[in-house]
């Protein structure tokens, strides 16, 4: 029996999965993607490899004619210190080989687990911090220097947190339900002590800058085209400058069967939609989502509100310039969904205290008071008296939130919310275009003359092509092809076009043809499937 | 980066030239701004394919390897090299540390004559190079990079293919252009065989137009009421695909000045952008090259046609990048141009053009601060020395009738077509009105050259006019040093201080015992701004045109101190005592 040693391997790679008690490390992570390969669905490849000569890998994941089956892109890693999206990503891909295998029937799938490894790798270094950038150089600061003021690990804890130094001058006071998270000061606090707040390490440029020189390169998620920050910190002279955002982009222009991404990052436009902005949808330069594609957003938005059983809190980015999932709608012309996976939860208000009702609760208030009615004791450096030769003389404290806690939850809770968003995926290619001929007819007119009528349908919830994606050249028509030769057909061609079908949509076709036998329809579009139809005359 | 070397073959016609060269001294007459003997002979009546590009290019690197580095950039889509000549005075310092001034041609394939044009301006700087002291001084100073061709697929395409004078403008990359799944499956068809794509009309009882009865070249449109004997068919082709189209997809089409990373937008936003910026090899070249020197402070882009000196913006859009301050250097350079080339006018892209997103100009200033200018070469003017505006059939029938004597035109001749019957094709050829006639050619290319050498004297010339010491006591001094740049353009302009694209300039002191260093912004009132960090070297933002800068140490001690200023587009120099 072939099949033995590929489910034992599938065995294998999901017990490598839920043993875990930590994110994976890079050659874990390759380790689960090559077992995935053994699946005859799965196909691995190498898309590039990066400045830090890691390899970024893309598994497309179909059955038959897979690249004429409409397809989702799956994004992990977008940011490399949200460890959480290449598990959510990884689990998602084992979880459709083992357990849903069924859904390739209509769906092909590329998962790009990790697309910032050189940053993700951060999270099991010695050191540790919060990376979003590369392994190229960059001079994030433009002062014509490189990585001339990194960030320094202090008190030797093999984390970067923050710097706090007592200070007249300082804009920040600590929180008064939980002293250890500090808060911007404002007029209610004037009797606090003040401190100045800094990333944890020297000004080893003597420019009075803490880490501004970082030694990290480009951010994945903010050097696409979609309003480039160009200049900026991390994002560098023009967009697409990596090696491995162009090898991304020159795979996906090639992948016309895509319609639609699944972004796990930052932004959320899952919790609730992108909101329509006439003025900005009608420019040249378009920079709102156009109406009927709010519409459908709105729409995905209840199947996932409905499938993820965590509540939406602050979850207010709704993308940020130049990053991956804004470039997948406003310059790919798909279908773009982002969300976190996971996000603080809002904290139980404390009931036992009476007075405090008007505190407002910081991010960092709310996550350490939900971290303790959590019981995760291991997320807050406790603030401890440092030497520090650019404050001589003054109080300087290390501590804080630790890295990547606020970003990712404890791995425990992964399992499940890699089962919630596997479903909405589902859930989501369940919604897809779908075209069916209907109702075919052939009327006998005179002299050997037939009549070709026939419905085509997009039997789908989604439309045929993004309002905005039909504007695109990279998202083909719909084609509808008559094997007939160009002399037997009298009225209609052999080949016609169809710019967009809506959901629901149905569209009459009609030829009239001379000629017998059995003829071929089909029409379709890669990133619609093809619908297919013999015809007897 | 490739060097070529000399074959024995170059070797062989040097000397054959040489020997002709000498017979020239007893034939012939200099003229006035020519090169009189030249060392590499060159015609500038004609054309080169990308071939002819080559072979000039190495024959000129051959002549002058003391004047001239011959590079290859990058590989195009085809994998043909990318060349690029740096011309400058090897003897007296790097090039690539000298204010330069970077010139490519032929971004749209059809759009030849750049390429001629900086082979043109190669060829009259080596050549000139010990003739003139403005030369020498020049390529002492300045270097000049210059691409002819940064398109040579499609540019050997469009010579040796059928075309129109429009096509191919792409490069080779084939897309599907009318959707249908197909790329490139509907082209140009030459019916008749002549390398030309021309017209194709018919007659017909519903036609609208008639053949001039004085000039049966020409086809005029009657009046509404009126009946005519021809209709227009387009531009010769069959439809290849059974789609009731003809000619609907070719090479291409998508547009290499689309290219380019400031405020790219794709395709639907405006048709000819590829993928995402420099997602095409001959831009991604480019934008390589000049990242890798960023002592290019000047820039020339050579497209056709209509006469025009183009500055960006390219789009309203970007009208903010584009400040005063430099707009008024861009007036002064394009309004000496004006009076330099008669017939072509200094206009803006997006205000008296078409908008333009991610094209090379907007780039080079946006991305990288260099003061760019697109020339449109060709214009009528040239012809008749009158303002007939692009395209004037009437015009142009003329010159074919009285200057060229019939060159410029395929007969209308009878054509049996698969689909239409009995038609007749004929018209311009592919190589009239967008590219210059021979016997324009030369003077375009001088006065185009001329503009872009005095925009090259206008990149900073920096220089250490004066350094003072004075005594302050305690065995203290004040030295200071004021750098002058005697040209117009500053070593930052307002975009690249607006976004620190390059370094500072620095100026530094050795050889003393630094206590602290300033930059003096008003000397009267002895204002000035020290710099904590770092003293020996000053991080001056910028030295403006024709402008100086103050530099002030206190320093103990220091009797033979050394001054050093190095900046990225102003260049390197040092002054001691």
């Amino acid at each position: 029996m072939k099949h033995i040693p590929v489910i034992l391997m599938l065995i294998l790679a999901q017990s490598l999965a839920f043993a875990q008690d930590n994110y994976p490390d890079l050659k874990q992570i390759s380790k689960r993607l090559k077992a995935l390969d053994k699946n005859s669905s799965v196909n691995l490849s190498t898309l590039t490899e990066t400045a830090g000569r890691q390899d970024i890998y893309v598994l497309k994941i179909g059955t038959g004619d897979l690249d004429n089956k409409p397809a989702i892109a799956v994004m992990g890693g977008v940011e490399g210190y949200h460890v959480l999206s290449v598990e959510l990503a990884l689990q998602f891909a084992e979880r459709l080989v083992t357990e849903e295998a069924k859904a390739l029937e209509e769906t092909t799938f590329y998962i790009f687990p990790n697309m910032s490894p050189d940053a993700y790798a951060q999270y099991h270094e010695e050191l540790k911090y919060e990376r979003r950038g590369n392994a190229s150089n960059l001079d994030h600061d433009r002062d014509g220097r490189l990585n001339e003021d990194p960030y320094e690990d202090l008190n030797k804890d093999g984390l970067i947190t923050q710097l706090r130094i007592e200070s007249p001058l300082g804009k920040y006071v600590p929180h008064p339900s939980d002293p250890r998270a500090m808060m911007e000061v404002d007029t209610s606090s004037s009797s606090a002590t003040r401190y100045r707040l800094y990333s944890e390490g020297l000004d080893n440029d003597k420019d009075d800058k803490f880490n501004e020189g970082l030694k990290e390169g480009y951010a994945f998620n903010k050097i696409f085209s979609f309003k480039f920050p160009v200049f900026e910190p991390l994002a560098g002279d023009y967009a697409v400058s990596q090696k491995e955002t162009r090898a991304l982009l020159d795979y996906l222009y090639k992948q016309f069967n895509i319609y639609a991404f699944v972004t796990f990052g930052p932004a959320n436009n899952l919790s609730s939609p992108l909101k329509y902005n006439a003025q900005e949808a009608k420019k040249r330069i378009v920079s709102s989502p156009l109406e009927g594609d709010v519409a459908i957003n709105k729409m995905i938005s209840e199947i996932y509100n409905e499938s993820i059983s965590q509540k939406p809190y602050k979850q207010d980015n709704q993308g940020t310039d130049g990053d991956f999932f804004q470039w997948a709608y406003f310059h790919f012309g798909r279908l773009s969904f982002s969300t976190p996976g996971w996000w603080v939860p809002e904290a139980k208000k404390d009931t036992t205290s009476t007075s405090d009702q008007k505190i407002k609760e910081t991010e960092v208030s709310n996550f350490l008071k939900w971290a303790e009615q959590e019981n995760l004791s291991n997320v807050f450096v406790a603030w401890e008296k440092i030497e520090h030769p650019d404050f001589k003389n003054q109080t300087v404290e290390v501590g804080g939130v630790k890295p990547f806690v606020m970003h990712n939850p404890p791995f425990s809770k992964v399992d499940s919310i890699a089962t919630e968003h596997t479903h909405f995926i589902l859930k989501l290619a369940q919604q897809q275009q779908k075209l069916e001929f209907h109702n075919l007819k052939v009327e006998d007119l005179k002299g050997g003359l037939k009549r070709i009528t026939v419905d085509l349908l997009n039997n789908g919830n989604l439309p045929s092509h993004s309002e905005l994606g039909q504007r695109s050249r990279w998202l083909k028509k719909i084609r509808v092809d008559l094997g007939a030769s160009e002399e037997d057909i009298l009225v209609g061609n052999t080949v016609e076009l169809i710019d967009r079908m809506e959901a629901l949509e149905t569209k009459t076709l009609s030829w009239i043809v001379k000629g017998s036998g059995n003829i071929n329809l089909k029409a379709g579009a890669p990133h619609t499937g093809f619908a297919d139809i013999n015809i007897n005359l | 980066m490739k060097i070529i070397n000399y074959t024995t073959l170059f070797s062989l016609a040097i000397l054959v030239l040489f020997g002709s060269a000498s017979q020239a001294q007893e034939k012939f007459f200099r003229a006035i701004g020519t090169p009189h003997q030249p060392k590499v002979e060159a015609s500038w009546n004609r054309y080169n394919t990308y071939a002819g590009i080559v072979d000039l290019m190495k024959k000129i690197t051959d002549a002058y390897p003391e004047l001239t580095r011959l590079e290859s950039i990058g590989k195009s889509y085809e994998g043909r090299d990318i060349y690029m000549l740096a011309v400058s005075d090897f003897n007296t310092g790097d090039p690539d540390e000298k204010p330069a001034m970077y010139i490519d041609g032929n971004i749209h394939s059809n759009e030849i004559q750049g390429a001629e044009f900086s082979l043109y301006t190669a060829w009259y700087l080596t050549e000139m190079f010990g003739e003139l002291e403005f030369i020498n001084q020049l390529l002492k100073d300045k270097t000049f990079y210059i691409v002819p061709t940064i398109n040579p697929d499609a540019r050997d395409n469009y010579m040796k293919e059928p075309n129109t004078p429009h096509s191919p403008r792409s490069g080779m990359i084939v897309l599907d252009n009318d959707g249908d799944g197909n790329a490139g499956e509907d082209g140009f068809d030459d019916l008749n065989k002549d390398n030309h794509i021309t017209y194709m009309i018919r007659k017909s009882p519903t036609g609208q137009y008639i053949k001039d009865p004085q000039d049966n070249r020409r086809l005029i449109r009657v009046p509404m009421e009126e009946q005519g004997d021809y209709e227009m068919l387009g531009f010769e082709g069959i439809d290849n695909d059974n789609d009731g189209e003809v000619n609907e997809d070719g090479i291409g089409y998508y547009d290499p000045n689309r290219d380019w990373g400031w405020k790219w937008q794709p395709d639907y936003v405006q048709r000819g952008a590829y993928k995402y910026p420099f997602s095409l090899p001959e831009s991604r070249a480019v934008a390589d090259f000049v990242m890798k020197h960023p002592n290019i402070a000047g820039a020339q882009s050579y497209h056709n046609y209509g006469g025009m000196i183009l500055r960006g913006p390219g789009a309203e859009e970007d009208v903010d990048t584009y400040n005063r301050e430099d707009i008024r250097i861009y007036d002064a350079i394009a309004e000496k141009g004006e009076e330099m080339i008669p017939g072509y006018r200094y206009l803006t892209v997006y205000k008296d053009l078409y908008s333009v997103f991610g094209g090379e100009l907007d780039w080079f200033y946006g991305g990288r601060g260099i003061y760019t200018y697109t020339n449109e070469l060709m214009v009528s003017y040239l012809y008749f020395h009158e303002n007939k505006g692009r395209g004037n059939q009437e015009e142009e029938l003329k010159v074919d009738k009285y200057l060229t004597f019939g060159d410029a035109f395929v007969d209308w001749k009878a054509y049996n077509h698969t689909q239409y019957g009995e038609i007749e094709i004929g018209g311009f050829k592919k190589n009239f009105g967008r590219a210059h006639p021979g016997f324009l050619l030369e003077q375009d290319a001088h006065r185009n050259m001329a503009f872009t050498i005095y925009h090259a004297y206008q990149t900073p010339k920096l220089s250490i006019i004066n350094v003072e010491e004075k005594s302050i006591g305690n065995g203290l001094k004040e030295i200071t040093a004021t750098i002058y740049n005697e040209r117009l353009m500053p070593t930052h302009s307002s975009q690249d201080l607006k976004y620190n694209i390059e370094r500072p300039d620095l100026v530094s002191i050795s050889n003393a015992d630094v206590v602290a260093g300033m930059i003096v912004e008003d000397e009267d009132f002895n204002k000035a701004s020290e710099q904590v960090q770092n003293p020996e070297t000053m991080r001056v933002s910028n030295i403006p045109g024709m402008g100086t800068v103050k530099v002030r140490w206190i320093v103990s001690g220091g009797k033979n101190y050394k001054i050093d200023v190095d900046s990225e587009k102003g260049g390197k120099l040092s002054w001691s005592k």
